[in-house]
């Protein structure tokens, strides 16, 4: 279909190579080690996810992406403390986790705010929760949400907010307990495409301005290619680390690079590792129409 | 073919109705009913299987005796009219052939009495001065020689010729009456008269009304209840027990709830102990905590705890799970989930979930009453309906119906205030609860205005006294 000739995807320009060296040589924040996790099921065990080992830098912003299936939010959920590992662990800071805790944030595809709090209350649940005076709460959580951009709705509760407002105050309530690592379980997946479109740029902005590493679980390519430093690709049953993909393209990123040539050669080759060709994806059967359509052929 | 405009405005699927529509059907389901009662007592045709009495008679060797008010079966009543019409021919038929029967005095007086019904009705004499002989002998006068008439009951010809011919009778030997005096032969018995009637447990809603206002008006002598003291009894039977089914059912509903722990020590006994009704425990209630509201407040407590415990786990376990994740990200403690997640997180449901149990206590009050001493509104139910006063049964039974579809729904309008973050209730149940809750609102809508009057006043104040 495309002549286009593409760079290969590892071709680094030298600032983005340079910029890669400098990552590298940031403190890690997150480390998981051999990372296993079965499920007993009626049916017999099942092996969710496989030896997934792999490292996020201070201030990395890295998405794991891969098939439906893959033990993406079983990754997540073990990294936020919800579940517990067949065997492997997980370092934060060189610290090992067990259970949640507010040193690691979480942002749900599900939104997950409380409903009988206003937005305000809402983002000063952790600092509340951390011991915090209302006072200084309070002071806090009107930073956040103003970073956010939802001062004026400081005091509107979660059911008059539409989704994206949602997802906003559920990052700025993340965000309010400072914790040193953000997960997010495909925050955007509820969205419609524009809102999506807008909150990655809103996440950028965000990250820009804020001192988070951030673990990204997506199953939209361009989100990731857009998003990412790197690129954590899963295999699915059992969910295995495929590769980690160096994104090419050059911070700070704006919608204008999806057609980079760095963007769609990145693009393309993780969609061939998640669709290899001839994989058994069947032709979408077309239907047949019974009259020719002139304007349609 | 098009639908008529008339269903296409009225029935559409899955379609809610303009707001003046469903107003107008809400009334209409409380209006329907009211005017089926409305018809059934007072179009004479239908139904109306019994006759209600309204003249009676005595008749010869039958120990059953009727008297005016009680009800005989329609098929009954013309033979009843038919014998005494067959004793008249009989003594008609006596005193022409020159053999009248002697010593018929004693029956005379009864008979003259034939007419106290109509002297009461009429106001002549009192309920209690129903047998004043001397006024009914001239009221027979009057009616015969037509200076009164009778309308309540109105008299029949038949009986009007009987009462002449009895007169006539009467009038030869004294215009007063004197047992001495009375004829020694058996006079005429006045035909019984009647009107189709219900059955006395289906009182006409005017009777129903009347003897509402009689009751709950009625001054009682001293150490007797009014119906306000009896209303107040069962409203304090019924909240104590409530209250004490609340004060042990939730917190051990929400650690149920929580807890699995909990869950698996409780909750297999109390789905157990539920089945077993509470009233059979009144005996043994009596026995324990002697008479007194006691037993009362303690039956209502047992019919509402074990399912509240239930309820409330139930409606725990329902909370989504995701916000305690959520929580649990954020730092939140064990306790704190508990008090900052679950507590407030189940909140709407939880009220709800009492709205209905207290329905429920409801029907534990009336059994409750019943127990040991007999107290309060079922009483007075349990008391009148022995006595067949079905009119006077029926307005405390809808005054409890009342009372709690009033308190339901104000309590349902009080949900809209207390959790606006939750969604509202049904429109149905709004509809009603804008009726219901009208003189609170307007109470509420006035206090706030006197307070913002107030406050505007203050401010105005403050700037007079500034510059």
């Amino acid at each position: 279909m495309s002549t286009l000739e593409l760079p290969g995807y590892r071709d680094q320009s030298p600032e983005v190579a340079a910029r890669f060296e400098r990552l590298r040589q940031r403190p890690v924040a997150l480390e998981v080690r051999g990372l296993t996790k079965r499920f007993e099921t009626p049916r017999g065990v099942v092996t969710a996810l496989d030896d997934v080992s792999f490292q996020v830098h201070k201030r990395e912003l890295m998405c794991v992406i891969g098939p439906s299936g893959c033990g993406k939010s079983t990754l997540v959920r073990i990294l936020a403390g919800l579940e517990t590992p067949s065997s492997g662990e997980v370092r934060v800071y060189g610290e090992p986790v067990s259970g949640p805790g507010s040193d690691r944030g979480m942002v749900f595809q599900g939104y997950t705010l409380f409903p009988w709090l206003s937005v305000k209350e809402n983002v000063m649940f952790g600092p509340r929760m951390a011991g915090k005076s209302a006072f200084s709460a309070e002071r806090e959580a009107r930073e956040w949400i103003d970073l956010v951009g939802l001062s004026k709705f400081e005091n509107a509760y979660p059911h008059q907010l539409s989704g994206g407002m949602k997802q906003r105050v559920a990052i700025a309530r993340a965000l309010a307990n400072q914790p040193r690592v953000l997960f997010m379980d495909e925050p955007f997946g509820a969205l419609d495409a524009q809102t999506r479109c807008k909150m990655q740029s809103y996440l950028l902005d965000i990250w820009k301005n804020v001192d988070i590493t951030i673990v990204f679980i997506t199953h939209d390519l361009d989100e990731a290619v857009f998003l990412s430093d790197r690129i954590l690709v899963l295999d699915a049953n059992p969910g295995r680390v495929h590769e980690v993909v160096e994104v090419p393209v050059p911070r700070p990123r704006s919608e204008a690079q999806l057609f980079d040539p760095t963007f769609m050669a990145t693009r393309k080759h993780i969609d061939g590792i998640m669709h290899p060709p001839g994989s058994g994806q069947k032709e979408t059967p077309v239907m047949r129409l019974a009259v020719s359509d002139p304007d349609v052929v | 073919m098009a639908r008529p405009a008339f269903l296409k405005d009225w029935f559409r699927i899955r379609r809610e109705l303009p707001q003046g529509r469903r107003v107008a059907l809400t009334a209409v389901s409380f209006l329907l009913p009211l005017a089926l009662w409305c018809v059934v007592s007072y179009v004479p045709w239908i139904w109306h299987p019994d006759v209600k009495i309204e003249l009676s008679a005595e008749r010869e060797g039958v120990t059953t005796v009727f008297t005016a008010g009680d009800h005989v079966s329609r098929e009954f009543f013309p033979e009843f009219v038919e014998a005494v019409r067959t004793e008249n021919k009989a003594v008609l038929a006596a005193r022409a052939a020159g053999t009248p029967e002697s010593g018929a005095r004693r029956k005379n007086q009864k008979l003259l009495r034939q007419l106290a019904p109509v002297a009461v009705g009429h106001g002549w004499l009192g309920h209690d001065d129903a047998q004043n002989d001397a006024v009914l002998y001239h009221l027979w006068r009057d009616l015969a020689t037509g200076t009164k008439t009778a309308t309540k009951p109105a008299l029949s010809e038949e009986n009007l010729g009987i009462i002449r011919q009895n007169w006539a009778q009467l009038s030869a030997v004294s215009s007063d009456f004197s047992f001495r005096k009375l004829p020694d032969e058996p006079l005429l018995k006045i035909v019984p008269q009647g009107k189709p009637a219900n059955p006395v447990y289906l009182p006409a809603p005017h009777e129903v009304v009347r003897a509402g206002m009689r009751d709950f008006r009625a001054e009682v002598p001293e150490g007797e209840l009014t119906m306000g003291d009896r209303y107040r009894k069962s409203l304090r039977v019924i909240f104590l027990g409530f209250l004490w089914a609340c004060v042990i059912g939730i917190p051990i509903g929400i650690l149920c709830g929580v807890f699995d722990f909990f869950s698996k020590l409780f909750e297999p006994f109390v789905d157990f102990f539920r089945y077993m009704p509470a009233p059979t425990f009144s005996t043994l209630l009596v026995a324990v905590l002697l008479a007194g509201d006691a037993p009362k407040v303690a039956l209502v407590f047992i019919g509402t705890v074990f399912q509240m415990i239930l309820v409330v786990s139930k409606t725990t376990r329902l909370l989504d799970p995701s916000l305690l994740e959520a929580a649990q990200t954020l730092g939140a403690k064990p306790r704190q989930m508990i008090t900052k997640v679950v507590i407030p997180g189940i909140l709407p449901n939880l009220y709800n979930d009492l709205r209905i149990l207290l329905g429920w206590a409801w029907t534990w009050l009336v059994i409750a009453e019943l127990i040991g001493v007999k107290s309060g509104l079922t009483e007075f139910i349990e008391t009148q309906g022995r006595f067949r006063n079905f009119d006077r049964v029926f307005p405390v039974i809808i005054l409890i119906g009342v009372t709690g579809f009033v308190m339901d729904q104000f309590l349902s309008w009080l949900h809209g205030l207390l959790f606006p973050w939750a969604g509202n209730a049904g429109s149905f149940s709004r509809g009603i609860a804008r009726c219901v809750t009208w003189p609170f609102r307007t109470a509420a809508a006035g206090i706030q205005a006197r307070l913002s009057a107030a406050e505007a006043s203050r401010v105005a104040s403050a700037r007079q006294e500034s510059p």
